[in-house]
Order: C-alpha cells, then structure tokens, then sequence
C-alpha cells in the first residue's frame, strides 16, 4: 500500500459528485416543506414610508409573511458587528436589504407573493464612493458615521529614508469587487422539531456561525440549534458569513409555521444581494535609492465596506499584514481606513483584502523597475526578504527558511521552460508581454481572530478497522474531506477508503471556528492527529500484548500494527480492534487543536499576527491586441511554498482554480454598480472564466519550509489566488509599455489606457 | 380545468409518461417529477450550464427547455448515464484525474462530456470551445482537460 500522504488516491466525495448522488440542499425535500422567498429593497438608501404586506397574503399558497416585528428573538444578524438587522425596519441601507419574509407551498407562489409587495420608500441621499464618503457633508450610512475604524502600521515611519530617498514612485490604484460567483446559489433548509429546537442544513462553510445566528433571531440556547452542512457547491468566502442570513430567513419562518421551510436563492437575487470582494482605493508614495532598494513605503487604503460591517475590519488586519509584500523595508507606514457607503457590503472573499494590496504593490515594484532602469525580476531579488533580513510589514522576523527567493527562482525558471502555445492566432498588432508578482500569505486567522482559531475532531474506531472521523470544518470544494481522510489514514495506518469523513454537523463536534483562511487542512488535521493520540493511549497497550513487545515500540502501517523496526512482527488492525472491542476498551476519541497565542499592538500595528507565513510567485505570459484591448492569458507559471503536500490533487486543484478565478477578477469581473444596484447581475453581463479561456499552467510545489500544519502543512486556498491579477497587470503593461491602475482590464479600460499609443489613435480621434 | 399536458419519455432508458403544466420546465420535470436531482439549477437561464442534459443525444440545458416540447423524446441524465457507481469512462476519468471539486457543476459537464466524447472531438481547443458552456467556478477546468483526454484515451484502447 503506498502512503496515503502526498497521493492522488481519489477523493472521497468524487464519485458521488459525478453520478448525481451527492444532495445539495436544493435536492433536500420533506414532506409538507414550504418555499420561502424575501420582499428586498430595490433602491438605497431609503426610509419606509409604509409596508403593506396585504397583497402577499391574498396570493394562494401563502402561509406566513413575517416583517420585521415578527422575528422571535434579535433581529440581527452580522458576524462581528450588530449593525444589521435581519429585517429592515425604518432604514434601507443598500439594494437588497430584507422589508418581509414569505413561506409557501411553491416556490412559484413565494416569488409572486413576495413580488405583489410595493413597499413605500422615500429615497435618501447616498454615497457610493469610498473616497468621497469621508469628505465633510457627506450623506452618512450609519449614525456612528461613516469611518468604521482606521487600521494603522507604524514601523520606523517618517525616518531618513522618507525624507531622503532619490527616487520616489507614487500612484493610486483603483480595484474593482468581485462576485463569488459559487455554481450552488445560496440554500438553506430549516426543520423546527418543536418550539425549542430546531436542525438547520444549510451551503455554508461555517456552520457554527450559523448556529449562533439561528440561535440569536430565534432566542434560543446555542444547543438547541443544530447544524448539518449539506454538500456546498462552492464557497470562495462568499459562503463564510452569508448563510447566517440565508439561515436565519429560513428559521423564522419555519418557527412561525411549525413547517420545514427552503430558502434557494435565485441566481439574480444572490448576485445582487449579497457579499462581495471589497473594492479598494489604494494609494502608494514608496521611495528606494539609486539601485532600486526600497528604502520606505506608504500606503493609504480606502476599503469599501458597504452598508453594514460585516466582516471588513478583519479584511483590513489582513490587508496591512500583506501591503508591502514579501520585501524588506526600513520604513513602513500603513493607513487602511474602513469606510461605509450604499453599495452591496462588502465580505470574506478568497485572500481577503490581500488580493487587492498584492496587486497594488506589485504594480509598484514594476513602476519602481522602469524607475531606476532594472528589470521587475531583478528589482524583486534586490528587495525580497531573504535569510538576513526577515521583518514583516508588521516587524515580525520570520526563521529560515524563508522560501519567497525560491519561489521567483522556479516560477521564472518554468517560465522561460514554457515553449509558446497555439491559441493565439497572429496578428500584425499582437503583442506579448510577461509579468512577475510575489505573494506573503499569513497562515490561518489573524491574532485579531486567533480567539476563533481551535479545531475540534472526534475518531471512532470500527470493529473492523474502519474508521468514522467527525470534523469541524467543512468541505466545499477546496478538499478538506481529501485532506482530512489523508491525515487520518496517514496516522492510523490505513488505506484512505477504510476512512469515512463526515461533514460537519454541530451535535458532534465542539465550535472549531470558520472554515476560511485556508485553515481547512490545517485546523482539522491537527485535531484529528490529537484524537489519534488519544486513542493510541488505549490501542498501543492492546496491540503490545498481542506482538509481545513494549506499548511504545507499537506503530501502525499498511493495516496492521507492528513492532517498529521488525515488520515482520505484525498483527492485522482488525485484530487489535477485536481485542478491544471484546474487552470493551473505548474506542472513540476526541481531539482539539489550538493555534499558539501570540503578540500584536492593534495601536502601532506591530507584532507576530500569524504564526507561519507561505510564500508564492505567479509569472503570467500574455498576449494583447491592443486594437480590441483583449488579453489572452497564454501562460501562468505558479511556484507555492507549501509545506508539505497532504493530497497532491486537492492541491493542484486549488491552485488551478485559484489562477483562473483570480484571471477572472483581472481581467473579466466587473460590477456594474448604479447607486449601489448592480447593473449585470447575471452570468451573461457578469463574466467568470469559461473553458475557453483556461491559460496552460506549470506549477512547482516547494516542501522546504515546513509549517504549522499536520506532517508540515501550509493552506493553499488563498495564497493560490492572490498573486496571479497582478502578474497578468504586469504582463500586460509589459506588453503595451504603459502603466494600466484600474481593476479589472476590460476592454475598453485598455484601450482607454493606450490613448495615443492605440493602434487606431488618430481614426479615434 | 386541468390544462396539463401528457409527455411521454425514454428517460434513461425506461418509458416514462408525466402530466405537466404548459410552462414547466424539463429540469423541473427531472427534478421535482421524476426525482432525479442529480442534475442542477445555477441559473436558470441557461447561462451556467449546470442542468445539461441529453436530449435525443444532444446536450441542452434543461432550464431553457419546455417539457412539453419533448413529447417522444429520449432524455439521459446524470443518474441514467453511468449508473449510482458513475462507470462512464468520463466520469471513471474525473474521479482518477481530481477533476471534481464542490460538484454543482459536474453532472451537467459530465453531460457535455459524454457528447465531446461521443462526437469524436479531440482538438483540445474544439473541446475547450464545446465546455464552454459548461461554467466551473472551482477547477479552473485544467483537470476537467485531463479527464477528457483519457477518457477519449481509454475508450480508444
Ligand atoms: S441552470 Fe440551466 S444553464 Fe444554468
Ligand atoms: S467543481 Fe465547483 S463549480 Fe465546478
């Protein structure tokens, strides 16, 4: 039997996902279930004037339209900040806030009761721009006003270098949002048992935040409020606080009618409704001597946090940490202000405010090549934090390895191996053009959630050396059932089809916090080698007496247990599970993983905010025709700091999907707001890449710097997407010799950019 | 007054016969009438992809399509095409290669793929332009490729 550890063995949930089996919460049906639907606001901001519910009532088929004074408990909802209601009562926010709930027989009936609702709305002044909502006299969304908090770094800032340095590179960067874009709309299914508890299925990737949310609007104990994970068809973060509202609609309704109660949203209501990658204004005034080494940087940030809060505040801790990049630099001030307009608000979405500064700095790094006459790659070797000198954006020094040298090495050395491709047909206007950027991710949360950052998992032994493996955190795609199943069968010596992973459910697990932060592997994994600890306390003494040796010399393989260091002395698992069961040993066990406490001062922003970071570089190859402004990705080199491979597809898959989603925000995804309503809320005018767009991708995974994680494990979620817009921004600036500062680079951004230098120039004129 | 009309099928081989409503969709026929959920609703506009079926060989999104258009039609969906072990070579090939991450796109490219395959097309850029109307949101469709490829390679051998 080969390792389970770094295979490509199937994952688990591969062969019921393509023969259809796998339900979703929109298969889930039970008898008597009603179909819910939400009246929403269609412009913002707004107060109600009046809200008749009437006509949603007279529609047949209705059984409950609830507003706002019939939610039994808070009506709240808002991971970290109460600031938004589940339903509106005076104030409308932004485009999509909830006026009214409707439960159903059909789904059709739902949508028609809650569409024969014209609420009343006087509209109110607006703001939509981050910039202009800090401007004196600007309408403000909340009474607390419109700054939510300013997160500062301030390390050596204003010393000589700022004053002194002899070139200066200085630019804003204007960065569109994104669309999660997820196949599986947001779901959820609600089954009231009685007045006083209640099961929840819901698409999520963060069940216990759906349960504190259900908990609150229903005012109920957390332990009444019990929740599954249903297969969930995609996340990216859009499925991290979201579903608490989806849930929480859901749950009201279903209290209110005694009837298990659906919510599936329609794919036009989640595309306008809810979360989104922050849009980000990001001003740099950097300065390096003669030679291009970076002697200080300023970056100030206005992130667009939308009507509510929602999770912004920790986006922006993520954001500082990675504003420079992985560069040493002497002086760093750092101001990211976190802003309320109108728009949709903003939430988790894969890299979490690092995207965003990533694709800022690494236009700098550029900027500043061109400035002192060096090549980016070059500009990028003088500046990396390298063995000598380690320090953070936030003054933390890293240990050695550090592996971001090495990961510009490989990523340019698959780069230049790469030897062209055919899907470009010539073109007299063509141009090519290659660009380089380089990630510093942050392993797991920030200190600022590290309160969130434990891992519960529970191993049940079969009689017949199976094992049941209950986790906390969930599985939508990214693989952490593979991942999970490979540490388990790693550690317990078993094949990984004798491992059955189970999604989360919150009756069997304690709160293991969110999946996000590409913590999954990570978090999960740890917690089960604990509870495998566990259990061998019980095992080893039981396999000792049946091999004759000591309990300390026991080690399991290949589906036995054996004297370590004479294979040939070996019983099968099953045996020794036999013997336990027969002697009525436990052989169930609980594990807890904990991440290690660590510094930080929220006032000057300086500390150790991550335990372990992983390092990356994307190298994009591109091909322009300037005349249409079109950009074809040819080629996407991609090197990853990754500790060590658990499952090698999972991990090549997210490295894949990360560059061609990231592609996507690059160069394709633009949110088309009108006052904060969204003007393509349909994958027709809101375009995510197709098969036809897929670059070729080479990739190098670098096992030379152990992390944190199980058998040295580092996430892949996130540093897999951060880096690749800005290598293709790079890439096409390269190719037209000019600086493009908007997000993304539609066509008619490029063409825009080109001005004089367009082909057609004087024709356009 | 029933205005439902009567549409006899080959669904995955059996004859089967539904009584609809004029606007019913094909996917609601599949999923709500005959239970097979296996096949998916992204959009309902025909815009994802996530709800092909084979109509008569031909893949279509069954979101677009009115059920009762398809009086003696033969439909195939993702439970009638390799059965509950998924044994079409397609989907055998993206279990082996990783092709599947959350799954809400699978059975309808498992759909489109059986066609790619059927058709014969092995251009990778003629099979990246008949999967384009099948959107992924988690693979980045690289090893969606792979699959197809061996899967055009087993069968051949
Ligand atoms: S659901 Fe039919 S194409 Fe999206
Ligand atoms: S596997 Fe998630 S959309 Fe394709």
């Amino acid at each position: 039997m080969a390792e389970p550890l770094g295979g490509r063995h199937p994952r688990p949930d591969a062969v019921m996902k393509v023969a259809g089996s796998a339900r979703y919460v929109g298969d889930l049906a039970l008898p008597g279930m009603l179909h819910a639907a939400i009246v929403a606001a269609p412009g913002a901001p707004a107060r109600v004037v009046s809200l008749d519910l009437e006509p949603a009532r007279a529609v047949p088929g209705v059984e409950a339209v609830l507003a706002a004074g019939d939610v039994p408990g808070a009506n709240l909802v808002g991971t970290i900040f109460p600031d938004q209601p589940l339903l509106v009562e005076d104030r409308v926010r932004m485009v999509g806030d909830r006026l009214a709930l409707v439960a159903a027989r059909t789904p059709e009936a739902a949508w028609t009761a809650a569409a024969a609702v014209e609420p009343e709305l006087e509209p109110l002044p607006g703001v939509h721009d981050p910039v202009e909502a800090l401007e004196p006299g600007a309408p403000v969304v909340h009474e607390s006003g419109n700054l939510v908090r300013t997160f500062r770094v301030r390390r050596n800032a204003g010393g000589d270098g700022a004053a002194s340095a002899p070139v200066v590179v200085e630019a804003e960067y204007r960065i569109g949002g994104q669309e999660h874009a997820y196949l599986e709309p947001q779901g959820c299914l609600a089954i009231p048992e009685s007045r006083s508890r209640i099961t929840i299925v819901a698409s999520c990737q963060c069940p216990f935040y759906v349960q504190h949310a259900v908990a609150r609007v229903l005012g109920l104990p957390l332990a009444s409020v019990r929740v599954r994970q249903a297969h969930t068809g995609g996340g990216f973060g859009g499925k991290e606080d979201y579903p608490s509202e989806v849930a929480a609609c859901a749950a009201v309704l279903a209290f209110a009618t005694g009837r298990p109660v659906r919510l599936i949203y329609s794919r036009e209501y989640d595309l306008q409704a809810t979360t989104k990658r922050h849009a980000m204004v990001v001003r740099h005034r950097w300065g390096a001597d003669t030679d291009g080494r970076l002697l200080f940087a300023e970056v100030e940030s206005f992130l667009d946090a939308g009507a509510y809060v929602g999770l912004s505040t920790v986006v922006a801790e993520r954001a500082n940490v990675s504003a420079i990049g992985p560069y040493h630099v002497p002086s760093v001030k750092v101001d990211t202000h976190v802003v309320h307009t109108n728009n949709l608000f903003g939430g988790a979405y894969r890299g979490f405010g690092a995207p965003q500064v990533t694709w800022a700095h690494e236009a700098t790094m550029d900027r500043l090549a061109r400035a002192v006459g060096v090549d980016p790659v070059e500009i990028r070797r003088r500046n990396l934090l390298t063995g000598e000198s380690c320090t953070t954006c936030t003054g933390q020094e890293l240990p050695s390895p550090v592996l971001a040298g090495a990961c510009l090495d490989r990523a340019t050395e698959l780069a230049a191996a790469w030897t062209g491709s055919a899907t470009v047909a010539p073109s007299p206007h063509l141009r090519r053009g290659t660009g380089v950027a380089l990630v510093l991710y942050g392993c797991n949360l920030h200190h600022g959630g590290q309160f969130l950052d434990r891992s519960s998992a529970v191993v049940i032994l079969q009689p017949d050396a199976s094992a049941i493996v209950r986790v906390g955190l969930t599985e939508m795609g990214q693989g952490n059932l593979a991942s999970a199943q490979t540490v388990a069968a790693q550690a317990l010596g078993l094949d990984p089809s004798r491992v059955e992973v189970w999604e989360p459910d919150t009756a069997t697990v304690a709160d293991s916090g969110p999946t996000v932060a590409s913590r999954g592997a990570h978090s999960t994994g740890l917690a089960i080698l604990d509870a495998v600890r566990r259990l061998r306390r019980r095992l080893d003494p039981v396999a000792a007496g049946l091999l004759g040796c000591a309990p300390g010399e026991v080690e399991l393989a290949d589906g036995v247990a054996r004297v370590a260091g004479d294979p040939s002395r070996a019983v099968p698992l099953e045996r020794v599970l036999g013997e336990m069961t027969a002697r009525r040993i436990e052989t169930i066990a609980t594990g807890w993983w904990r991440s290690r406490p660590r510094w930080f001062d929220e006032a000057t922003g300086l500390g150790s905010p991550y335990e372990t970071y992983a390092f990356a570089c994307h190298v994009a190859q591109v091909a322009v025709d300037p005349e249409l402004g079109l950009v074809r990705v040819e080629h996407v080199a991609a090197a990853h700091d990754v500790g060590r491979i658990l499952h090698r597809d999972a991990i090549e898959g997210q490295i894949q999907g990360g560059i061609v989603q990231a592609m996507g925000w690059g160069l394709l995804e633009r949110l088309e707001l009108d006052r904060g309503r969204l003007l393509n809320p349909s994958f027709t005018d809101y375009l995510i890449p197709t098969a036809s767009d897929t670059p070729e991708i080479s990739m190098a995974l670098l096992e030379d710097a152990p992390g944190a994680g199980p058998f040295g494990a580092k996430g892949i979620g996130e540093p897999s997407f951060i880096p690749t817009a800005a290598a293709i921004r790079n890439a096409v600036c390269d190719a037209l010799g000019i600086e493009i500062d908007r997000l993304p680079f539609t066509p008619p951004v490029i063409v825009d950019a080109l001005g004089t230098a367009h082909p057609f120039a004087d024709l356009l004129d | 007054m029933d205005e439902r009309i009567v549409v006899r099928l080959v669904l995955n081989g059996e004859e089967r016969s539904f009584r609809v409503a004029p606007g019913r969709r094909l996917l609601d026929l599949l999923r709500e009438d005959a239970g097979l959920t296996g096949t998916k609703e992204g959009c309902g506009a025909g815009e994802c992809g996530a709800c092909t079926v084979l109509l008569d060989g031909r893949p279509v999104p069954s979101c677009l399509v009115l059920a009762a258009s398809c009086d003696g039609a033969a439909v195939v969906t993702v439970e009638g095409l390799g059965g509950p072990a998924g044994s079409h070579p397609f989907q055998r090939a993206l279990v082996a290669s990783g092709g599947v991450q959350c799954g809400f796109c699978t059975p309808g490219l498992v759909m489109t793929g059986a066609a790619v395959l059927e058709a014969g097309v092995t251009a990778p850029a003629d099979q990246a332009r008949l999967l384009s109307g099948n959107l992924c949101r988690c693979t980045g469709y690289v090893k969606v490729f792979e699959a197809l490829r061996r899967a055009g390679e087993d069968g051949d051998g």
